[in-house]
């Protein structure tokens, strides 16, 4: 399945995840505790040069994600501008538009290997303690994979149902899906114990 | 052990899928996203702690990148936006669900399971949505809740919905309703 | 129709309308179906390809399931895709796995369903699938839940819920794949009673012997059409050529 990773390649796809999520927390948190609007500003002016220099494709990539603010952003913006606080208005609206910014940023410049990477680093202290993370793991590679699967058993199932319906298709197409989805489910327990189940042969 | 895990991928998959299709009505040819309520069903079929996990495991992969939520939306942008707070409260809202489902028994599943919907997916999810987009758009909570309180109908008629797929799957395949496998 | 003899009706089967224009489908940056034109009338068309050639996407774009990205469908001059409530007349289709179209849990419900999107209120659409049911001989089914029935079973009930329908042009998307010898031949003999005209999906030819006419879909292009037992035999001929070189070890780009 294609993350949301960027093919543009950066600089900033070879730099640890972990400090980039770091300082993404850091600069999140800042953010929150500026409130000139000149900085604001500033700050977002700064992230957006940040978009444009790997390119117009990620650019135009980083600009997509940040479409779904709109209704938030019209909404803070009429509230302030009848409340005759337009100055508060355009710091709120700044602000949120550079925090997701930034975040979309280090989504778009770190693979999902190495995201992947940082959960297994955070879950140090669970195997100090005994507890195996493999079933994690393998949850993880579990869903990537059965995503696409079950996408193309919903789309086949719906296709029948058009088939004999001028109508789109209801809620009541959930029920067939999910059995589909649970025969799966049967299947593929069968196929991971017969390749060693959830027991970890080696502790890291 | 195997089948617990699997499960819980499953339903994460679940959710995302039904992120993923966008092409279904409520029957009167209003279209819903019926992602909500897959995540209604993660707490009434898998019950509280493994509903829960379904769903925590979703967030997380949303959070590493991925474009499960409706839209193809993912990545740590979505946490940084005013419905962080609904993300947060997801698997919360499958837990108390679940637990309900699990726990109270006297009663036919439909109500059930439509009933535990509502106070997982709507009184505790939007209470957690509530804070958050109150805390992102610098609003009193009363301001925050007069922007989503246009969804709730909607979601009404998903946890009633939710409730009548779950009565259905207990009948066509018990062994798979682990809410009420005890 | 010349295997079974007994049921089949004398009357002459008006033809559907089969034309295509230069209709092209892609999914996202691939193109599955390129510029494909057609007007045929189809009484019994076998369509045949190997796997991949798009031959589902040309049962789906004919049945109206999905529109093409340019060009139009239109089966006895109805755009399938556009209106789709007369194309639910005109065209019906049953597909491979039973398990991903089977939408109900019981038998009548799975029936009536169709019958009731037609048009018909819910107690006509029960009577009618009743119906239905005892024309196959299976009104003892009306009650049964389907995932008690076997798998040759539930291909009869796919079968039946959309010949219930009665549409006049019936696509069948490789119906008999891994079904086991006597199953097919059953199946084929409850085919045998639908009297509408016929689009046959297979990869395999064993299926398609008695029809009128072929088509053979290489690539998302028209390789043959023509009388069915000669463009059978073309390619039946080049799938044997294509056996003994090794394509199976190039990859995709």
């Amino acid at each position: 399945m294609i993350s949301l990773t960027s093919p543009v390649r950066t600089r900033a796809h070879d730099w640890p995840a972990g400090v980039k999520l770091a300082a993404l927390c850091g600069a999140t948190l800042a953010l929150f505790f500026i409130d000139s609007l000149a900085a604001h500003l500033a700050i977002l002016a700064g992230v957006l040069a940040l978009y444009a220099l790997p390119g117009r494709a990620f650019l135009r990539g980083g600009l997509a994600a940040l479409r779904m603010l709109w209704p938030f952003v019209l909404v803070v913006a009429l509230y302030h501008l009848i409340d005759g606080s337009a100055a508060e208005g355009a710091v709120i609206v700044l602000r949120l538009v550079s925090a997701v910014a930034l975040a979309n940023l280090v989504t778009m410049t770190t693979r999902l290997t190495d995201m992947i990477a940082v959960i297994h680093w955070l879950c140090t202290p669970l195997r100090a303690l005994g507890v195996s993370t493999r079933p994690l793991e393998i949850a993880i590679a579990l869903v990537i994979r059965l995503t696409p699967v079950l996408l193309v058993k919903g789309r086949e199932l719906n296709d029948a149902w058009l088939a004999r319906s001028p109508r789109r298709a209801t809620w009541r197409i959930i029920l067939p899906f999910t059995l589909l989805a649970l025969d799966d489910a049967d299947h593929i327990s069968d196929a991971l114990r017969a390749r060693g189940g959830l027991v970890s042969t080696e502790e890291n | 052990m195997e089948r617990n895990v699997v499960m819980i991928a499953l339903f994460a998959a679940l959710i995302a899928v039904l992120g993923l299709i966008p092409q279904i009505t409520l029957g009167f040819g209003v279209p819903i996203t019926a992602q909500t309520l897959g995540v209604m069903l993660a707490g009434t079929v898998l019950g509280a702690r493994r509903g829960a996990l379904s769903v925590l495991l979703f967030v997380l992969l949303v959070a590493i990148g991925l474009p499960l939520l409706s839209g193809g939306r993912g990545g740590l942008g979505v946490f940084a936006s005013p419905t962080v707070g609904f993300l947060v409260g997801w698997p919360v809202a499958a837990f108390v669900t679940g637990w309900i489902v699990e726990h109270w028994r006297g009663a036919p599943l439909t109500l059930v399971a439509g009933l535990a919907s509502v106070v997982g997916g709507i009184v505790v999810l939007y209470g957690f949505g509530v804070v958050g987009m109150s805390v992102m758009l610098d609003k009193t909570l009363l301001e925050a809740t007069a922007l989503v309180t246009a969804f709730i109908p909607g979601d009404a008629l998903k946890a009633a919905i939710a409730g009548m797929l779950t009565a259905a799957l207990a009948k066509a395949r018990p062994a798979s309703v682990l809410s009420r496998a005890a | 129709m010349t295997q079974s003899g007994q049921t089949a009706p004398a009357k002459a089967r008006p033809a559907s309308g089969l034309l295509l224009e230069t209709a092209r489908f892609a999914h996202g940056e691939k193109v599955v179906l390129a510029d494909l034109t057609l007007d045929l009338a189809v009484t019994r068309l076998a369509v045949v390809g190997r796997n991949g050639s798009g031959k589902s996407t040309l049962a789906r774009l004919l049945a109206g399931l999905v529109a093409p990205q340019q060009g139009q469908v239109r089966i006895n001059g109805i755009d399938v895709a556009r209106d789709r409530k007369a194309a639910l007349c005109e065209v019906g289709i049953l597909f491979q796995n039973p398990d991903h179209q089977i939408i109900f849990p019981t038998v009548l419900e799975e029936l009536a369903f169709g019958l009731g999107q037609q048009g018909r209120s819910k107690r006509a659409a029960e009577t009618e699938a009743r119906a239905v049911l005892a024309r196959f001989g299976k009104a003892h089914w009306q009650e049964a839940y389907v995932n008690t029935l076997s798998h040759g079973q539930k291909h009869l009930v796919c079968l039946m819920a959309i010949t219930a329908m009665a549409p006049r042009l019936l696509i069948l998307d490789e119906p008999f794949a891994g079904l086991d010898i006597p199953t097919r031949a059953q199946l084929t003999r409850y085919l045998s009673h639908y009297t509408g005209n016929l689009i046959h999906i297979s990869h395999d030819p064993a299926d398609l012997t008695g029809y009128d006419q072929a088509l053979w879909l290489e690539r998302g292009r028209i390789a043959a059409l023509g009388e069915s037992d000669q463009v059978i035999a073309e390619y039946v001929a080049r799938m044997t050529e294509l056996g003994e070189a090794d394509d199976i070890a190039d990859l995709a780009g």
